[in-house]
C-alpha cells in the first residue's frame, strides 16, 4: 500500500529507492512501470499518462517507453541469450531495427562471445546483462530495476551499477530499488521508503 | 480431508479441468464397456436364456417317426423336439406384408427360444408368436392379428426371442404355431412329416461323438445340414465382429488416454507443488503421509468424476448398443453390466489416485531443500530444454509462434503423450468417417455392390432393343433372378443371377480368385457364400431351385460381392432359364456418362416400362447399418471430445507452468494478441503432428486393419479420402483455436506482477 508517494525522475538521472522488505518498493515500481495500477493519483512516463489507460495503451507504453530488469533476470529458458534480447523486437507494434540494436547491445555489454548459449549456461552476470540488454533494446525513456544485484557477487554487482550508470548517460532515467544502502549510494538520489511513503 | 477440499477450491480450474479429463476418459471407457460386453457376451446370454438346443438339423420333409427312430439310437441325448419349418409363405399384418416368411410349427418339446412377452402357444389354432423383430419392425403387439396365406387370420399371443438367426429384418420374418392345435383343427396326419430337428446333449463335451453317431446314422436322410450351438455363435459373430473389432481400439484409445492423460496431468500438480512438499518435509511430515495426502486429493476429485463419465459413457451407449443387439437377435445384458461399468469406474478412480501418489513420494525422497527451491521433478525422459542454434547475428531465429512450439517441446514426456492420444484420435475418427463412408455407400451406392447400371425396368428381354435407342442409355440387356432354396447351416436363399452375355457390363463385384464365368457352365460366387460352403474355384456348387430341379455349376471364380451378404451367384442366363423358365426378368439399364437419371426414367415410362433405380445393400440389412452408424457417432463424439480436452489439457498446463514466460512477454509490451500466437504456436506442434500421425495411422495401420476383419464380407475401402481429411483437419484447427482463445483468455487475465513472481 502506497500512501501519497510523489516522485518525479528526469532523463539522465539514476534514482535508487532504499527500503526494507514489505515497504512497499516493488509496488512503486510495479506502478511506475504500467504492471499495476493505482487506486488513486497520476503517473506519467514521458509525457503518457498511465491511469485509465486501457491494457491494449498500457501494453503499448510498455513496449515503447519501459524497460525492466528484474532480480531473477526472468529469461527465457529456451532462447539463447541474444534470442532473449530480440524477443521484444519481436512484439507487435516494437520499433524498426531492433536486431541492429540488439546486436550493438550485447557487444557494448561484452557478452558477444557467449551470445548463443543459453540461459542456463551463463553466468549470473552474463544473465543480467542479457536481462539489461533486453530491457533496453526498444531504446525505452525509463528504465526500471528491481533488486538488480540481488542475485549477483559482489563484483558482478559493482560492474552491473557501472552499467546502469551509463544507461543515464544516453539520457535515460534509471529507477532502482534495492534494500542495500551501499547499491542504493551509486544512484544520483537515494529515495527511503518505509510503510508505503517515502522520505 | 478438510485441507485436501480447501486445496481443491483454491485450485478450482485445475481442479475442473482434471475432472473433465477424468470424466470424458471414464466415457469413453464406460462406452466402450457397454457396446463391447453387450456383443461379446450376448450370444451365451441369449442361447441360455432361450434354451438353444446343442444341436440344430435340417433335412427334407420326413415322416417324424423315421426321424425319432434314428435319432433315439444318438447317446447321451437329453431331449429332441421336432418342427416343420415352412418357408416362403406369405405372411401380413400391421400394414406390412412379406412373401418369404418362416413359419414353423412347433410339436410338443422343448421349444429353443426365449419368450420375451405374452405366453405360449395354447391349443388354440388361431395363437402365434412373432420373432421380436418382426414384432418391432411391423409395429406388432400383444394382441395383434396377422394373415398368414392358407391359415387366415392369427392372433400374436407372445414375443419371442430365437438367437439361432439374427432377427428379421436381417433374416426372413418368422412367426411360431402350435402343430398339435393345428392337427386338432384340421385333422392330424398319421405319421406327420417335420424338417427341423433340436437336439439336448447330457454332456456338450460329448458333442463330437454325438456328431459322429449322427452322421453314420443319417444314411437315407436327404438333405441333412447340422449346425451345432458353437456353429451358429460364430455365425452370428460375424455381423458383430466388426463393432466388437472397433470397441476393442476404442477402448485402447481410452485406457491410453485414461493412463497417460491423467497421470500427466497428476505429475504436473505433483511439479506444480514441489516447494509445499518440501515444507512438509521440513517441518516433520513423513513421506507415506505426503503421498496419502497428494492420492486422497486425487481420489476426491477421481471417484466422482468417474462416476459421472461412466454413467455418461453408458447413457450415450445404451440405446444404439441395444438396436445392435436386436438386430442380432441377441438380449441386452442388464444388471449383468454392472461388473465391467463398475470396473471402468475403478480404473478411472484408481489411475489419478495412483498417478498422484506416485510421485509425491518420489518427490518426497528428495531433500527438502531442494524441494523448497523447486527443483524439477525428472524422470528418465524428464524436461530437457532444447539446445538453440544461434542464428545469423542479429537474426531471431524463430517467431513467437515458433516460441511457443519450442515452450510446448520442452517437456518431451507430456508432449509424447499428447501427441500419441491426439494421433490415434484423429486416426480413429477418420476410420469412423470411412467406415460410415463405406456403410453409407453399401446402403446407398450400387457401385459398391459392383453394380455399374443405374435402372431397372420392368419389360421382357424383347424390349431391349427399344430402349437401347432410348436417349441417355449406354446398355441395357435382360438380367434375370432367382432365389435358390437354402444350401447351407442358416436355411437363408441364394441370389442366382444371370445375363445373356458378359455380366461385367452390368455387375462387375471384384474377382478375388478364379477367372471370370466363361462359356454355359460356369459360375461366379460371393465370398460369403463360398466361405459357408467352403467352396474354391474348381467346386462344384449345387443348389435347389424354385421349380424344384437341383442345377449344379462349377465355380469359376470367387467375387467380392456385398449383395445379400455374398450369398449370391453369377450363372449364365441360359443355364439359369434351362433349370428356372419362370425366372424373374428385367432389364438392367446402363446410362450414358451424364445422363440424367430422372429424364431416362420419364423417357422409359413413355415406352411401359415400370424402371427403378438400382440401390445399394439389400434393404434387409438397414436396420444394422443404422444401429451401427449410431454406434460409429457415439464414439466419434466421445473422441472429438477426448481431442479438445488432450489439446486444452497440454495448453492450460503450459500456460500455468510457463506463467513468468508469458507474464515477462505482456512486462516487455504483449498484448493479447501476441500471448495467443504464442499458444497458438504451442498448440500448433501438438496439433501437426498428430494429424500427420492420425492420417498415417489410418491409412497404414487402422484402415488396413479392419478391412482385414471384414474380409470375410468383402475387401472393404476404409482409406480415409481428402474431404474427411479436410474435415477432421478443420475440426481439429477449430478446436486448437478454440483452446487456444480459452487458455489465452485465462492467461491474459493473471495478474503480471503475481506471474512473475509465480
Amino acid at each position: 500500500m502506497l500512501d501519497g508517494v510523489d516522485i518525479e525522475v528526469r532523463a539522465g538521472e539514476l534514482v535508487a529507492v532504499l527500503g526494507r522488505s514489505g515497504s512497499g518498493k516493488s509496488t512503486l515500481l510495479h506502478l511506475l512501470g504500467g504492471l499495476d495500477r493505482p487506486d488513486a493519483g497520476a503517473i506519467d512516463v514521458a509525457g503518457e499518462s498511465l491511469v485509465g489507460c486501457s491494457q491494449r495503451e498500457l501494453a503499448r507504453i510498455r513496449l515503447r517507453r519501459i524497460g525492466f530488469v528484474f532480480q531473477s533476470f526472468q529469461l527465457i529458458e529456451e532462447l539463447s541469450g541474444e534470442e532473449n534480447v530480440l524477443l521484444p523486437t519481436r512484439l507487435p507494434g516494437a520499433p524498426a531495427g531492433g536486431a541492429a540494436r540488439a546486436r550493438t547491445l550485447i557487444g557494448e555489454l561484452g557478452v558477444e562471445p557467449v551470445s548463443g548459449h543459453l540461459p542456463h549456461e551463463l553466468s549470473g552476470g552474463e544473465q543480467q546483462r542479457f536481462a539489461i540488454a533486453r530491457a533496453l533494446v526498444n531504446e525505452p525513456a525509463l528504465v526500471l530495476a528491481d533488486e538488480p544485484t540481488g542475485n549477483l557477487d559482489r563484483e558482478a554487482a559493482g560492474d552491473l551499477l557501472a552499467l546502469l550508470r551509463g544507461l543515464t548517460d544516453a539520457g535515460r532515467a534509471v529507477v532502482m530499488v534495492t534494500h542495500e544502502r551501499d547499491v542504493a549510494d551509486a544512484a544520483d538520489r537515494v529515495l527511503e521508503m518505509a510503510d508505503g511513503q517515502l522520505s | 480431508m478438510g485441507e485436501a477440499l480447501a486445496g481443491l477450491r483454491r485450485r478450482r480450474w485445475r481442479t475442473a479441468l482434471a475432472a473433465a479429463g477424468i470424466a470424458l476418459a471414464a466415457a469413453m471407457l464406460s462406452t466402450a464397456a457397454v457396446v463391447g460386453y453387450g456383443l461379446h457376451t450376448g450370444f451365451q446370454r441369449s442361447a441360455r436364456g432361450a434354451d438353444l438346443p446343442d444341436v440344430i438339423a435340417r433335412f427334407d420333409r420326413q415322416p417324424l417317426s423315421r426321424i425319432a427312430g434314428r435319432l433315439a439310437a444318438l447317446p447321451d441325448l437329453a431331449a429332441v423336439s421336432f418342427r416343420l419349418e415352412i418357408t416362403n409363405a406369405e405372411l401380413a399384418g400391421a400394414g406390412h406384408r412379406s412373401r418369404q416368411a418362416v413359419v414353423e410349427l412347433l410339436s410338443p418339446g422343448r421349444r429353443g427360444y426365449d419368450l420375451l412377452a405374452g405366453r405360449e402357444l395354447s391349443s388354440d389354432p388361431r395363437d402365434a408368436i412373432v420373432e421380436q423383430g418382426v414384432a418391432r419392425t411391423w409395429g406388432l403387439h400383444l394382441g395383434s392379428r396377422l394373415f398368414l396365406d392358407g391359415l387366415g387370420a392369427l392372433h400374436v399371443v407372445g414375443i419371442s426371442q430365437s438367437p439361432d438367426n439374427v432377427a428379421y429384418p436381417l433374416a426372413a420374418p418368422r412367426i411360431y404355431l402350435s402343430r398339435p392345435a393345428l392337427d386338432a383343427r384340421f385333422g392330424a396326419e398319421r405319421d406327420p412329416e417335420v424338417n427341423f430337428a433340436q437336439l439336448w446333449l447330457r454332456d456338450r463335451d460329448q458333442l463330437d461323438q454325438v456328431l459322429v453317431q449322427a452322421r453314420a446314422s443319417s444314411y437315407g436322410i436327404r438333405g441333412l445340414r447340422v449346425i451345432t450351438r458353437e456353429g451358429v455363435r460364430v455365425l452370428l459373430d460375424q455381423a458383430a465382429g466388426i463393432v466388437i473389432a472397433l470397441l476393442v481400439a476404442l477402448s485402447a484409445i481410452a485406457l491410453l488416454t485414461a493412463a497417460v492423460m491423467l497421470a500427466a496431468s497428476a505429475r504436473a500438480e505433483v511439479q506444480r507443488r514441489l516447494a509445499g512438499i518440501g515444507v512438509r518435509r521440513a517441518i516433520g511430515a513423513g513421506r507415506s503421509h505426503i503421498a496419502l495426502a497428494h492420492a486422497l486429493e486425487a481420489a476426491i476429485v477421481s471417484v466422482p468424476a468417474g462416476a459421472l463419465g461412466v454413467l455418461a459413457g453408458y447413457v450415450i451407449a445404451r440405446s444404439p448398443s441395444e438396436q445392435l443387439l436386436e438386430a442380432i437377435n441377441e438380449l441386452p445384458p442388464g444388471a449383468g453390466l454392472a461388473v465391467p461399468l463398475l470396473g471402468c469406474w475403478a480404473m478411472t478412480a484408481l489411475i489419478p489416485v495412483l498417478a498422484s501418489g506416485w510421485p509425491a513420494l518420489r518427490a518426497s525422497r528428495r531433500p527438502p531443500i531442494a524441494l523448497m527451491r523447486g527443483a524439477e521433478l525428472r524422470g528418465r525422459w524428464g524436461r530437457r530444454i532444447l539446445r538453440s542454434r544461434p542464428g545469423p547475428s542479429g537474426r531471431f531465429p524463430t517467431g513467437l509462434a515458433a516460441l511457443g512450439a519450442r515452450v510446448v517441446s520442452a517437456r518431451r514426456v507430456r508432449l509424447a503423450a499428447t501427441l500419441a492420444v491426439l494421433g490415434i484420435s484423429v486416426g480413429f475418427i477418420l476410420l469412423m468417417l470411412a467406415l460410415a463412408s463405406e456403410l453409407s455407400a453399401l446402403e446407398s451406392d450400387p457401385g459398391s455392390l459392383g453394380k455399374r447400371y443405374q435402372l431397372t425396368a420392368s419389360l421382357p428381354a424383347a424390349a431391349a432393343a427399344r430402349v437401347r435407342h432410348v436417349s441417355g442409355v449406354a446398355a441395357v440387356a435382360p438380367r434375370y433372378e432367382v432365389q435358390a432354396l437354402d444350401s447351407y447351416s442358416l436355411g437363408e436363399t441364394i441370389d442366382l443371377v444371370g445375363y445373356p452375355g458378359d455380366h461385367t457390363v452390368f455387375e462387375a463385384p471384384p474377382l478375388v480368385s478364379g477367372h471370370r464365368l466363361t462359356g454355359t457352365e460356369g459360375a461366379e460366387v460371393g465370398r460369403g457364400l463360398a466361405q459357408v460352403l467352403g467352396l474354391d474355384p474348381g467346386s462344384t456348387l449345387a443348389v435347389e431351385l424354385p421349380s424344384g430341379r437341383e442345377a449344379r455349376f462349377r465355380v469359376a471364380g470367387i467375387v467380392d460381392s456385398l449383395q445379400h451378404d455374398g450369398r449370391v451367384v453369377y450363372v449364365p442366363a441360359r443355364t439359369l432359364l434351362a433349370g428356372e423358365p419362370s425366372a424373374q426378368e428385367q432389364l438392367a439399364v446402363r446410362l450414358s456418362a451424364g445422363a440424367s437419371p430422372a429424364a431416362v426414367t420419364r423417357r422409359l415410362v413413355a415406352l411401359g416400362a415400370r424402371p427403378s433405380a438400382t440401390g445399394g445393400a439389400t434393404n434387409r440389412g438397414r436396420s444394422l447399418i443404422a444401429a451401427l452408424s449410431a454406434i460409429l457417432r457415439a464414439v466419434a463424439i466421445v473422441d472429438g471430445l477426448v481431442c479438445m480436452y488432450a489439446l486444452v489439457q497440454a495448453l492450460f498446463l503450459t500456460a500455468r507452468e510457463r506463467r513468468a514466460t508469458i507474464a515477462l512477454l505482456r512486462a516487455s509490451g504483449a498484448g493479447a494478441g501476441t500471448v495467443r500466437l504464442l499458444l497458438a504456436g504451442a498448440a500448433a506442434a501438438a496439433v501437426v503432428p498428430a494429424a500427420l500421425l492420425g492420417i498415417v495411422l489410418e491409412r497404414f495401420a487402422l484402415g488396413p486393419g479392419m478391412a482385414r476383419l471384414a474380409i470375410g464380407y468383402a475387401s472393404l475401402e476404409l482409406s480415409a479420402g481428402p474431404v474427411q481429411i479436410g474435415v477432421v483437419l478443420l475440426g481439429l484447427a477449430a478446436l486448437a483455436t478454440g483452446a487456444v482463445l480459452w487458455v489465452a483468455r485465462q492467461a491474459a487475465r493473471e495478474p503480471i506482477v503475481a506471474a512473475l513472481s509465480g
